[in-house]
């Protein structure tokens, strides 16, 4: 399977690198703890023409219990949908200062709405990406340190 | 429901206190309440939906009666009442209304310890004074959602105990934004700027709410769902990581009252279909002032200037990204009423062609 990688090397689009960021989480309950508990499913979804990467990530708590393929119409909250240009944009940022900065948070991206968008069938479900804004943040910082122990 | 235990097995006990004052014994004697109950705690604790077992998770729809009295215990015949006036389970319920206390309890942070205050940096002075104007109106608005609910709350029956806790996390909740919003606008050496007429005339249509579902409507529904698009916004135009975390842990919390707010309209209109238009009587007034507060001149120009990084390129770039900024806003506040169940499509008189807001996509999505 063809894979995108950041620039640091990083094969990103797959499920070892959410599951590596999943781990990045269970490891760290501290971080998470002062944030406080976080119930939710995602799906984020990568698109590079033809090819269509997706993972379903679930937050139960201060861990996250659940990274796997994602079904389409899966059973999630939300889903996090953007091309893979973007998503790598995104992941460089985050490798290159240890956390989202500018225009390369994960709220900032969909608010701009021109590459990421949040979609979902339920006005509820959508508002949890807000309502669990910060936890969400903080799992995708984790690239950081994924990337930089690899 | 069961006697909690013999009546006989403590007959022996004293009438009489040493000092003469008269004893009852009848708490240890039994009562009708449920006995035996034994929650089972949670991975993350003891929870309000752990222990909402038996008889003590039926929350009634008209309470018997209007006292203190913990719902589930045995209420002696003489309590007095407290002069409730919300005594309905549609006046205030929610379905998620236990669950969202349980998440504001669990979520709870501090302005003071939580926020990376010494990463302030210097600003240009036209970007640090649109900062701090729009640190100064949300501190002059959050706590419009901590009135309200104050207003209301002892007002509420308290068998319906878990939304009053609920709407005690949103003070508190309140009191935060306010608190966080002060500290900005003073902590970078700027300092509190101008207040106008445009946000109190909101701020008193919401507080002068005829009926509690109202007052949710305007506040929970219009207002804290319009002021959680301004901290999306804010977080997106944050001029360092500072602000970008205050925007996004105020953003969690309003999310949570927009959240109750939602589905409580949803289950008061379920359980009385004429509520709707109760509800819509009240948007209708409230949608007009808000979209006078929305372009009131100071908070547009402040948003602008920070949507532009500066007063450079306020025109060319700060006031089209505002106007996508609204129709987000606005689209976000029509996806919600559908979802409480008052649709506003087919009545709002917000400018919708103005915006490029298509009410069918809105309509569809929510079907």
């Amino acid at each position: 399977m063809t894979t995108t990688t950041t620039s640091q090397g990083a094969a990103f689009d797959t499920i070892e690198f959410f599951k590596a960021l999943q781990a990045e989480m269970n490891a760290a309950p501290d971080r998470f703890r002062i944030i406080g508990d976080a119930d939710t499913a995602f799906a984020v979804v990568m698109r590079d023409g033809n090819r269509t990467f997706a993972v379903r990530v679930r937050f139960e708590e201060l861990k996250c219990p659940e990274v796997g393929p994602a079904a389409p119409r899966g059973d999630v909250d939300f889903t996090l949908v953007g091309p893979l240009h973007a998503w790598r944009a995104m992941f460089d940022d985050i490798v290159a200062n240890g956390r989202a900065t500018g225009l390369h948070t994960i709220n900032s991206l969909v608010l701009l709405g021109n590459d990421v968008h949040l979609v979902g069938d339920d006005p509820m479900g959508l508002d949890k990406f807000s309502r669990f804004n910060q936890t969400l943040q903080e799992f995708f910082d984790g690239a950081a340190r994924v990337v930089a122990r690899a | 429901m069961t006697i909690t235990a013999d009546p006989k097995r403590y007959a022996e006990l004293p009438d009489v206190s040493p000092m003469g004052a008269p004893l009852d014994w009848a708490w240890l004697r039994g009562a009708q309440s449920e006995w035996g109950v034994k929650p089972k705690p949670s991975a993350r604790g003891l929870t309000m939906l752990d222990i909402a077992v038996g008889s003590y998770g039926e929350v009634p729809d008209h309470p018997e009666h209007r006292s203190m009295a913990p719902r589930g215990c045995d209420v002696s015949g003489d309590t007095p009442d407290m002069g409730y006036i919300l005594n309905n389970k549609t006046d205030m319920w929610a379905d998620n209304v236990t669950e969202l206390y349980e998440e504001a309890v669990a979520r709870q942070w501090s302005a003071t310890r939580d926020i990376p205050w010494g990463e302030l940096q210097e600003l240009d002075d036209d970007v640090e004074h649109a900062m701090c104007q729009l640190c100064t109106l949300l501190t002059e608005v959050e706590m419009i959602a901590a009135d309200l609910p104050a207003k209301w709350m002892w007002r509420m029956n308290h068998d319906y105990i878990e939304a009053k806790m609920f709407l005690c996390t949103q003070i508190m909740d309140e009191a935060r934004h306010a608190e966080v919003f002060r500290k900005r606008a003073l902590a970078n050496g700027g300092g509190l700027l101008l207040s106008r007429s445009g946000p109190t005339s909101l701020l008193r249509t919401i507080i002068e709410a005829k009926t509690y579902t109202q007052a949710t409507a305007l506040m929970h529904l219009l207002g804290e769902g319009f002021v959680l698009d301004i901290f999306r916004m804010g977080e997106l135009i944050a001029p360092s990581d500072v602000e970008k975390r205050i925007f996004r842990m105020c953003m969690q919390d309003e999310a949570r009252h927009v959240a109750y707010g939602t589905m409580h309209l949803r289950y008061a209109i379920e359980q009385d279909p004429d509520v709707a238009e109760e509800i819509h009587e009240a948007l209708d007034h409230g949608e007009a002032v808000l979209t006078e507060f929305g372009t009131a001149p100071d908070v547009s120009t402040a948003l602008a200037v920070l949507l532009a990084g500066g007063v450079e390129h306020v025109e060319d770039k700060g006031f089209p990204l505002s106007v996508e900024m609204s129709k987000k806003q606005f689209t976000s506040y029509l996806a919600r009423c559908e979802r409480a169940g008052v649709s506003r499509l087919d009545r709002t008189t917000i400018p919708l062609d103005l915006l490029g807001i298509d009410p069918e996509t809105i309509r569809r999505a929510a079907a």
